[in-house]
């Protein structure tokens, strides 16, 4: 759709909407003023930008032993972490889970899986990525349509969700169907919670 | 370099202050989205703020291969869905901006108050989905595949939701029209 095809009316809205707002003079300091109290942000070095490549990662024996036994989507328990299913039905949907590695520095590695064997790609997105859908690629692995990632996170609590591109060119946002749900952000768009170095509420 | 990556630069290097020249570039813009999306100018300075807060602590992670504009303006479409998801749960009420207007700096002398009201209105009535593909198209003046990648939501989904809001607005023209 054009501009020169909009309804007059329409039109008008955009334009009058188009329109700079008046903004009080102080907001920029009252910004730079939250700003001072940060630390300088944090640049990655060479060895987390190496464990931030897209790459294949094999899945642990027992992550293996469950996908085998078809007890994907049924809450899983690794080590000290548990997510348990949001109460969604993952039948003919892509199925998900987020497993806690060894704790690595500071951060705790995060290994997402997704199963979604008609996916063309498949990526992560969330508040630690800044919900961008190209940061963070998830590989297939070689026996099938399992997707999966590890990332470093912080201890905490994650929003997050997966971003499934179709072959046919559609794309679609997956709530993990074994972990909580955030509460609903009012866009129809579900996301996920993770707890790193606890459980999810 | 762009004068974006040069700044980035130097805050990374250790000079604060040169954030403050990437958020006096964007802000006015940020604000014209939020205010228009959230409806109010007081969620609209909490998404700012976040806004510009996690771009700051994230910068490190910048990469100079994609625009700022576009990868702030990711953080803010978040932070401004964070915040309506939060507002949900309480009543929203439209507030009338003159009196903050008044004490603004004069920057928008021919916009009447009512004009801008008229126009928040209308836009607050719209489903957020909705909304924000229409201020993203028809106001930010985005291609339908910037919009994507912002928004993570595929071209046709977002053809739709534009058409579905010109629609909508059409329709409540039709209603003021014939009361």
């Amino acid at each position: 759709m054009t501009d020169r095809e909009l309804d007059p009316y329409v039109e008008w809205i955009a334009r009058e909407a188009k329109r700079a707002v008046a903004i009080d003079p102080m907001a920029v300091e009252r910004v730079m003023a939250r700003i001072r109290l940060e630390p300088l942000p944090r640049t990655h070095s060479p060895r987390w930008r190496w464990i931030l490549q897209p790459r294949a990662l094999p899945i642990s024996p027992l992550v293996g032993a469950a996908l085998a036994a078809g007890l994907v989507g049924i809450g899983i328990l690794l080590g000290h972490f548990q997510i348990d299913r949001g109460g969604q039905s993952s039948t003919g949907g892509p199925t998900a889970f987020a497993v806690q590695q060894p704790p690595l520095a500071h951060d705790t590695l995060i290994k997402f899986v997704l199963v979604a064997p008609h996916a063309a790609t498949v990526s992560v997105v969330g508040d630690f990525n800044n919900w961008d859908a190209q940061a963070t690629p998830m590989t297939r692995t070689p026996t099938g349509g399992t997707w999966s990632v590890a990332i470093p996170l912080r201890a905490g609590r994650h929003v997050y969700a997966f971003v499934v591109n179709g072959a046919n060119g559609t794309t679609q946002w997956v709530a993990d169907p074994t972990a909580p749900l955030a509460p609903e952000d009012g866009l129809g768009a579900p996301n996920s919670v993770v707890l790193v170095g606890g459980s999810a509420s | 370099m762009s004068d974006d990556a040069a700044d980035v630069q130097r805050v990374l290097s250790g000079d604060v202050d040169a954030y403050a020249k990437l958020v006096d570039r964007y802000y006015d813009r940020c604000a014209r989205f939020a205010i228009r999306m959230l409806g109010n100018r007081d969620d609209a300075e909490d998404a700012l703020q976040s806004t510009f807060l996690r771009a700051y602590r994230a910068l490190g992670r910048y990469q100079e291969r994609d625009r700022f504009s576009a990868w702030l303006y990711r953080i803010l479409v978040n932070q401004c869905r964070s915040i309506a998801a939060r507002r949900s749960h309480r009543e929203r009420v439209f507030v009338r901006e003159e009196a903050l207007l008044l004490n603004a700096p004069d920057k928008t002398p021919a916009w009447s108050g009512e004009d801008e009201e008229l126009v928040q209105r209308v836009l607050n009535e719209l489903d957020p989905l909705l909304r924000e593909a229409f201020l993203l198209k028809y106001v930010e003046e985005l291609s339908y595949e910037e919009m994507a990648a912002l928004t993570g939501a595929g071209v046709s989904a977002l053809k739709m939701r534009v058409k579905r809001a010109c629609d909508k607005l059409r329709e409540r023209w039709e209603r003021i029209r014939d009361d």
